[in-house]
Order: structure tokens, then C-alpha cells, then sequence
């Protein structure tokens, strides 16, 4: 505990303890996370996964010390690289882009437009690295994304948002979220606003800087076809609370709970038209 | 590019050719006799008649409108009645005080508006944002005479550390400028405020807080820069507002700029002096719109000139 480093092997890079969050509103107190523990360790890919509002993507805000007004953490703790995040405001600004990055939902809107995507890309370099030159970070920034796979990144350095497609943009987006050398990335919905074929190519992208970096990652999603092929172990979450945790195969296999076993059920296949299946039991209809 | 700016100069020419035909007409039909306001009190009929001649107004108005082109072609605005001497060059003379204020004002306003918007975006709801905004709407519905007669008490008379009237020194330039800035205030830090409200809630700070950019990057760099294309607007059309001359203003700290010239050519029915004016400040309120419509994608790389509109 005292030397984050030397106890590596034994404190998870993440540890959340029975974190509690409430939503603020006109209506009242909605408590929006109730209560969720879990741990991310390194190289290992821990995925929550459940329907809008479940309380989710507000989880893995309140890992980042990001939450949007209104929400706010009643009790629990984060711990990032055993650093309570929560408790020490000052903690989360100081591992944000440097134990932990974040990659967003929505890549369109995730960077800012009057920039260029070389400035972005370069200050991230000089927040985690500011004995670096312009020059330098453009050096690493350009080779950073190649490792993402954008093409002629020499003259897409100085390229704005706009002129950049949504598969592009997300490249751009794991390669500025991969500047700061971060032990974790949080993954908020990485895909869902991206085209099939694109959404593959991303998940393809990430588990292969995962194998080569031991990163470890907090994927938040609501499409069990990516949770199956990322995760580790997953965490169904409904209502702000897990209804079923464990390995990704057993939860895939042999759901427990009802829920789940809806969640599954509601991933298309292609295939024969059968109306059997679309019998789900516990469905709002 | 080339064929935007083509077409933006081709639209200015005619904007201002149709406001100088409107001024034209409309000075006119408008009740008044520039050769009684010029003629002694004791003129007669027959003095009175010679002066009309000897201005050409005996003339019918579409010859004079036809005169009137004809000079303008050849860059001859005319003589002023009152000053005896070429109406452009009694503008010019006047011009540069007027653009000195127009300058001098926005610079204040930008100093002092810009990081008062930003202070309010950042403490947005809070007691002291809601006493910053109820001062400054204060300074914009105080009228001009006023404010500026209350500076004038209080700094020139009350504690004379600066002049109350004319340009004699730098000095001079302090009290009007404050009182043009002071109206404009409110205007451009609510402007300000508003702006960075929105790009400071935006997923892209979210997205840039979460990877270390500190506060103070994520206001001036994100949240100003993602605001400049409304705020450069927003000067830039005062400014071309402020150059037509600041009438109130002038008339009282007798400022030797258009603002006071044009109320005296109006009292003489100064025809000549009057269009000079027209056609010199729509020109350059013309100019300085197309400027500003020029810059907008320096400050924005998604506008391209030419494309929309």
C-alpha cells in the first residue's frame, strides 16, 4: 500500500469497494449506482455491461473523478494504483492521462474542433512528458498513430476533427487516450457509435495494444457481442447494481440470472427468422 | 476564394451605393432649407433664391441626383456649405479622432469583457456572478449622457485629473472611451459568458479533463478558442458600429470626430458634408464586416468561405 509499484502484483490497478452514486434531480434523489465492487487488474479486460441507465457509463465516470453535475459519489472508494480517488480529489486529477486514460463515446464530438488533431495529440504527449520539444512529441505522436493504424500520419498530424471519419476519429482517440503511458484505459462505450464493420476493427485494435502493452481495461458496454469478445470477466448490471459477475465464458454459457439470460437473448444472429426466441422472459414489452 | 471576395466587394459597392441614393433622396424629401440655414437671417427671397442657384439645389432632383453621380465617379464629393472646403477632406480630418475612440473603446472592452465572461462561466450561478452581471447590465442601461456627464463631474470637476473636453492630450481619450466601453460591457462578457458555458460543458473538455489538460488549458485554450467565432463577430460589428461615429458621446466630451460632424452638417442641411459622411463610415462599417467575414475561418477551420451562402 505504501509503494504502489512494489505491491503491483498484489493491489489490482483498480479497486472499487461498494461505490455509491446518487442523481441530484428535480424529482428527487435517484441513486443511480447502489452499491457496485470490482477489480481491474493488469492486462486483464473487465466489462460492464447492461441497458441505458443502468448506471454504467455513470460507474465509470465516477472512476475517472468525471462526473457530469447532478451526480455525485455518496460512499465507497476507487482506488487507482491504490490511490483513493474519491476520497482525494486532488489524487484523481493527478492519475488522470497518467495511470488511467479514457476512451469516449462518442469520437465525433470527443475532440475539439478548432484544433488540430496534432496539437491534441501532441499536448497529451507534453502533459505526461513537458521536457519534450513540439518537435519531439510530433515524432512520438506521429508514430503513435501508425500504431493505431491511421495512414500518412505525417500529413493527418495537422488535420482538424472534421476532415476525419468516426472509425478515424476513435483511432486518434485510443492513440491520445495511449499518450500518457496510462496502466488503464476506461473504455466508455468505445464502438457504439461506429459502423459494424468499423466497431471490429476498433475492438481488434484495442485487444492488440492490450497484448502487447499488459494495459488493463474498464470496458462499458450494452452489446454482449462485444463484451464476449473482449472480457475477461463481466458484470451485468441492471438498476445500478451487478445482478451477475464472473468469467466472461461462464456468463456467456450458462447465465444464471433471468436478466442476463434476456440480455443474451436480445443480440441479433443471423440466421432463420424464429419467433421462438424472441420470447424473453422478464422483456418490458 | 478569389471569386467569394469577387462577389463579397461586388455586394459592399452596392450596399453602399444604394445607402448613399437613400441618404441622397432622403435628405431631400425631408422638410429643411440648406440655403436658409446658410443664408444670414435678414436674407430675402431673391438672396435666398441666388444661394439655391449657386448650390445647384434650383435644379430638379433627378438632375441633381444625375450631377451627383457624375462627381462621385470622378471622386469629387462636393463642397461643404458650412466649411467652404472639399466634404471629403472636412471628413477626413475628422475621421482619424473617431477611429482612434472606435479602437481605443473596443480594446478596453475587449480587456476588460473577455476574462469578466470567463470569470462568470467558471463561477456560473453563484451570488458573485449574478452581482457582476447586475453591474454590468447597470452600465448598459445608463444612458450615454449620463455616464458621461457623471465621469465628467467626478474626474474633471469633483478631482480634475482629467480633461473634460476636446483632444488635447492622451488624457483626453480616457473618460470617452470608458463611457462607449461601459455600454458595451454587458453585451460582450454575457456574450462571453454564454459561449463558454457551453464549450466548457462540452464532451470534448470532459474528454480533454480526463486526460490531465489542467483547468486553466481546458478555459483559455479549449473553451476561448471554441467561443472565438461569436465573440470576433460580436466586436467586430460594434466596432463597425462605433466608427459611424459615437454621436452622444462626442457631443459631450467635444470630441473632434465624425459623431459631432455629422450633427452639425444635419443642423446646416449640409448636403454635401452629410454624404461625405455617409459614404465614408458605410464604407468603412462595409470594410471592417468583410474583414471580420474573412477571419472566421482563422478562428473556425470547419467555414469555408465561398461554400455556404
Amino acid at each position: 500500500m505504501t509503494s504502489p509499484e512494489g505491491s503491483a502484483s498484489m493491489t489490482p490497478l483498480l479497486d472499487v469497494r461498494d461505490l455509491q452514486i446518487e442523481l441530484v434531480t428535480a424529482h428527487g434523489v435517484v441513486r443511480a449506482v447502489d452499491g457496485v465492487s470490482f477489480t481491474v487488474g493488469r492486462g486483464e479486460t473487465v466489462t460492464l455491461i447492461g441497458e441505458s441507465g443502468s448506471g454504467k457509463s455513470t460507474t465509470a465516470m465516477g472512476v475517472l473523478g468525471l462526473l457530469p453535475e447532478g451526480l455525485a459519489v455518496l460512499s465507497g472508494s476507487v482506488r487507482i494504483g491504490g490511490r483513493d480517488v474519491v476520497a482525494d480529489p486532488g489524487a484523481a486529477r493527478a492519475v488522470r492521462g497518467r495511470t488511467v486514460s479514457l476512451i469516449p463515446q462518442d469520437p465525433m464530438t470527443a475532440l475539439s474542433p478548432v484544433h488540430t488533431v496534432g496539437r491534441q495529440l501532441g499536448d497529451a504527449i507534453r502533459l505526461r512528458h513537458p521536457g519534450l520539444s513540439r518537435a519531439q512529441a510530433r515524432d512520438k505522436g506521429i508514430d503513435l498513430l501508425g500504431q493505431v493504424r491511421i495512414t500518412r500520419p505525417e500529413t493527418r498530424w495537422k488535420a482538424y476533427p472534421h476532415q476525419f471519419s468516426g472509425g478515424m476519429l476513435q483511432r486518434i482517440l485510443i492513440a491520445i487516450a495511449l499518450a500518457g503511458d496510462p496502466e488503464l484505459l476506461v473504455a466508455d462505450e468505445p464502438t457504439s457509435a461506429l459502423d459494424a464493420t468499423v466497431q471490429a476493427s476498433v475492438l481488434d485494435l484495442l485487444m492488440e495494444l492490450q497484448e502487447r502493452t499488459g494495459i488493463g481495461m474498464l470496458m462499458i458496454t450494452h452489446d454482449l457481442g462485444v463484451a464476449r469478445l473482449v472480457s475477461d470477466r463481466i458484470h451485468v448490471m441492471k438498476d445500478g447494481r451487478f445482478v451477475e459477475s464472473g468469467p466472461a465464458e461462464r456468463i456467456v454459457d450458462k447465465p444464471a440470472e433471468p436478466y442476463t439470460r434476456a440480455l443474451l437473448a436480445a443480440v441479433p444472429r443471423l440466421g432463420a427468422w424464429d419467433e421462438d426466441e424472441t420470447a424473453v422472459p422478464g422483456a418490458a414489452t | 476564394m478569389a471569386t467569394y471576395l469577387v462577389r463579397r466587394i461586388g455586394q459592399s459597392l452596392l450596399a453602399v451605393f444604394l445607402t448613399l441614393t437613400t441618404v441622397f433622396l432622403l435628405l431631400r424629401l425631408a422638410p429643411g432649407d440648406p440655403a436658409a440655414a446658410y443664408a444670414a437671417p435678414s436674407a430675402t427671397a431673391a438672396d435666398l433664391a441666388r444661394i439655391r442657384a449657386q448650390f445647384g439645389l434650383d435644379e430638379p432632383l433627378i438632375a441633381q441626383y444625375g450631377i451627383f453621380l457624375r462627381d462621385l465617379c470622378t471622386g469629387n464629393l462636393g463642397t461643404s456649405y458650412s466649411f467652404h472646403a472639399s466634404a471629403f477632406d472636412v471628413v477626413m480630418d475628422r475621421l482619424p479622432y473617431t477611429i482612434t475612440l472606435a479602437v481605443s473603446a473596443i480594446a478596453v472592452t475587449t480587456v476588460v469583457a473577455v476574462p469578466l465572461g470567463v470569470w462568470m462561466a467558471r463561477r456560473a450561478d453563484t451570488k458573485r456572478e449574478l452581482g457582476a452581471n447586475v453591474l454590468t447590465i447597470a452600465g448598459q442601461s445608463m444612458p450615454d449622457f449620463w455616464t458621461g456627464v457623471m465621469l465628467l463631474t467626478v474626474f474633471s470637476v469633483l478631482l480634475p485629473v482629467l480633461p473634460a473636453s476636446g483632444f488635447t492630450s492622451w488624457n483626453g481619450l480616457v473618460l470617452p472611451t470608458v463611457t462607449v466601453a461601459v455600454l458595451q460591457l454587458a453585451l460582450i462578457s454575457r456574450l462571453v459568458r454564454r459561449e463558454m458555458t457551453t464549450a466548457l460543458a462540452a464532451p470534448y473538455t470532459t474528454v480533454a479533463r480526463s486526460r490531465g489538460v489542467s483547468e486553466r488549458a481546458l478555459t483559455w485554450q479549449y473553451g476561448l478558442r471554441n467561443s472565438a467565432v461569436p465573440l470576433v463577430t460580436a466586436l467586430g460589428t460594434r466596432f463597425a458600429a462605433l466608427l459611424n461615429g459615437v454621436v452622444v458621446v462626442e457631443v459631450v466630451f467635444g470630441w473632434p470626430g465624425v459623431g459631432s460632424l455629422v450633427v452639425r452638417a444635419l443642423e446646416t442641411r449640409d448636403y454635401p458634408l452629410i454624404q461625405a459622411t455617409v459614404l465614408v463610415t458605410a464604407t468603412l462599417a462595409i470594410l471592417v464586416q468583410l474583414l471580420v467575414d474573412l477571419a472566421y475561418p482563422l478562428f473556425d477551420p470547419r467555414v469555408r468561405l465561398g461554400k455556404a451562402a
